[in-house]
């Protein structure tokens, strides 16, 4: 399956939120979608979903126009609600019959997804009793329910401690694994990282950095080095290059215990790596430069 | 259809389960079990106590009375002709007076002449009737001694100033005076029900969107589904509470017929027809303002904004009450004839018109169409609405704002 947002625009109240936006995904992959808060995520989400229509663009699944009331999708929404004081077991079971589910199917799978998620024992309880992050598994579960083909979540990993977001890292592996469509919304960038082998950056309504993760870091790593000599600190080894190694590259940014340094330009790794053998350095690391996912997104949204 | 009923199961199993509509449920129930079966309670483990009844009720209490100067002659004429209690000739009014502050005696009469007295009480109460049944003792015994002295039989006198009226009334239409307690009583239980439950539904639709469960709910499900499985849901808690507690009193009343020597027929024996009427026109008049309560709970955020969202249908409800229980002492005026084809108050007019009036099996019909048509109306602009406001938080929003985005979309 291949799911496509074609030049989504939407309005509240004759000001534009959406300008366009284009991205797309497929089964056994996940998407994230990053942006800052207010950058239009959400409102892309619920376009998706059909809960607000679009004014102009289109979704597509395999070409086809996209109606989300036609395919189990499981929907994380950014806003966790459930009903407070209704048992978690009910609860479940009637949003999983609303989803298709036969009365059977929907216990079964109830129970499976709350043993899965650890909150087996609080079945019966009202929901308002539980801790948030239980919650927070109820919730999960009640996404996981239906076998969706095509999952959405919103934020999944706000309100989960360490040990939790590690039983949901294995779930969603597993889902990926599965080859289910994944659309992973989310601030945190080592999740998505982790996980997406796809992102779209959002930023004021406007998709900003689209593409297959590697090669978005391959190109943003591209002509850049990273650098360390033994015996020389930073600061040291940023005098020579200002002053010996200038036609060659310039120190963009220190990390720690090493340079990252630019080639200029018609300057290749090898001209740098022959001027370095000459000045006689002993290198420790000399390294092709990847950036992670946080520095991508600083840089392209950071200033906004 | 199938989420439907999904929808319509929970939301009524949510109330029949809910603990204080099962209380208050059985609560209703018992009472009117057990306070409809008392008169068999009573001939039953109470029977010899029956024939000292009521009779000596009356007669136990003791009224005093001081004769002064003997100003009347025919003092047993007096006494017979006093129905309330006892009359007790006293000497002096300190006795007498000190007998009614200690309780023993009602009260006391102080004769002064034949057609002047004095009343003496010890507490001047608003719905005292004593000092009337004396007068009119008193005026009797009066009576009757100045008829003797013109040497007349008072008996004779009193058969033809008094005869005893014999009448029969064949009504051709309906006996209002009958039908009005019942109608009374239903109407009353529809003003009741729809107002109960209205609120309840509205904030039970309100307090989904409060606790966001509405945004889970909408992508499950189609939202007609939702709102329509909701207020029918509702609907059918209340009509199985009221449907219940109607089918107790009057099975429990009947098998008390007896007892009661059918005195509360006129409450009880509902004809058949006025019964139908009853559940045809309020089964629709409750959907349709259950859709409305509904609507105005999803143009909310919050449930505290649900009474003041409400407040306006709240005061039209009201109106239509008052519409049809004004109609009650006239079922043949213009407002209740008006206010029978619209569907905001049809159902209670129209139900009044049937229940006490008389009416044609057209106009019936031609209210009931209206009506069902515009229930349909409301149900599917209800479910538009609730969809359209699923997302929107923050204040209220106006319902013109409403119908205004509903046309946009």
């Amino acid at each position: 399956m291949k799911l496509e947002v074609k030049n989504v625009r939407k309005s509240f109240s004759y000001t534009e939120i959406l300008h366009g936006i284009s991205f797309s995904v497929e089964s056994g992959k996940a998407l994230g979608l990053l942006g800052r808060n207010g950058a239009g995520k959400t409102t892309t989400i619920r376009i998706i979903m059909n809960l607000f229509n679009a004014n102009s663009g289109d979704i597509l699944l395999d070409g086809q126009k996209f109606v989300a009331g036609n395919y189990q999708i499981g929907y994380l929404p950014e806003e966790r609600g459930l009903y407070p004081k209704k048992k978690v077991l009910e609860q479940l079971i009637y949003l999983g019959q609303l989803r298709g589910l036969s009365n059977k199917e929907a216990k079964e799978n109830t129970l499976y997804w709350l043993k899965r998620l650890g909150v087996e024992e609080y079945k019966n309880k009202k929901l308002e009793t539980l801790s948030k992050g239980n919650q927070q598994k109820v919730q999960l579960a009640e996404t996981f329910i239906c076998n969706p083909e095509i999952i959405i979540l919103d934020e999944p990993f706000s309100g989960l401690d360490p040990v939790n977001s590690q039983i949901l890292k294995e779930i969603i592996r597993e889902l990926i694994n599965d080859n289910k469509l994944l659309i992973f919304s989310s601030h945190q960038m080592n999740y998505v990282e982790e996980f997406c082998e796809e992102i779209a950056l959002i930023n004021k309504g406007e998709i900003v950095l689209t593409g297959n993760l590697k090669e978005i870091k391959r190109k943003y790593g591209m002509n850049r080095l990273t650098i360390k000599e033994v015996n020389l600190s930073p600061d040291k080894l940023e005098e020579i290059f200002i002053d010996d190694l200038r036609d060659i590259a310039k120190v963009v940014d220190r990390k720690k215990d090493y340079l990252i340094i630019e080639l200029l330009e018609d300057k290749t790794k090898n001209d740098l790596f022959n001027a370095v053998v000459k000045l006689n350095l002993d290198i420790e690391n000399f390294s092709v430069y990847e950036p992670t996912l946080e520095d991508i997104f600083v840089k392209k949204v950071g200033d906004s | 259809m199938k989420d439907f009923f999904t929808v319509l199961k929970f939301e009524l199993m949510g109330f029949l389960k809910n603990k204080t509509f099962l209380i208050s449920t059985i609560i209703i129930c018992v009472l009117l079990i057990v306070g409809l079966s008392i008169p068999t309670i009573k001939d039953t483990f109470f029977d010899s106590e029956k024939d000292t009844g009521e009779d000596s009720v009356d007669s136990d209490d003791i009224y005093g009375y001081i004769n002064r100067d003997e100003s009347l002659i025919n003092i047993k004429d007096l006494e017979e002709s006093f129905f309330v209690g006892k009359l007790v000739e006293y000497e002096n009014q300190e006795k007498l007076e000190k007998d009614i502050n200690s309780g023993e005696i009602e009260a006391g009469y102080i004769i002064e002449t034949p057609t002047k007295y004095r009343y003496i009480i010890k507490n001047n109460e608003m719905l005292d009737s004593n000092r009337t049944f004396f007068e009119e003792a008193l005026m009797r015994a009066y009576r009757m001694s100045g008829f003797k002295q013109l040497g007349i039989e008072y008996s004779e006198v009193e058969g033809l100033i008094s005869p005893n009226m014999e009448y029969d009334t064949d009504i051709l239409g309906k006996d209002s005076s009958s039908n009005y307690l019942y109608t009374y009583i239903l109407v009353f239980v529809l003003y009741f029900m729809i107002i109960i439950y209205g609120q309840l539904v509205a904030t039970s639709v309100a307090s989904e969107k409060s606790n966001r469960t509405m945004e889970v709910l909408v992508t499950s499900t189609d939202s007609s589904n939702l709102i329509f499985g909701k207020v029918i849901g509702g609907a059918l808690a209340g009509i199985i509470q009221v449907g219940l507690v109607i089918l107790i009193s009057m099975t429990t009343y009947n098998l008390n017929a007896d007892a009661w020597d059918n005195k509360l027929d006129f409450v009880f024996k509902i004809p058949s027809e006025v019964l139908l009427t009853f559940s045809i026109f309020g089964i629709l008049g409750y959907l349709f303002y259950t859709f409305i309560f509904g609507t105005l709970g999803a143009l909310v955020s919050r449930t505290e904004d649900v009474s003041s969202s409400s407040t306006p249908i709240t005061i039209i409800f009201i109106g239509v009450f008052g519409a049809a229980m004004m109609g009650m002492y006239n079922t043949e005026s213009m407002v209740l004839k008006v206010t029978s084809f619209i569907p905001f108050s049809s159902f209670m007019s129209m139900f009044v018109r049937v229940s006490m009036g008389t009416v044609s099996t057209i106009e019936i019909i031609i209210s009931l169409v209206i009506l069902t048509v515009s229930t349909v109306l409301i149900g599917i602009l209800a479910s538009k609405i609730y969809r359209m406001a699923t997302l929107m938080y923050g204040n209220p929003i106006k319902l013109k704002n409403a119908f205004k985005l509903i046309r946009k979309k």
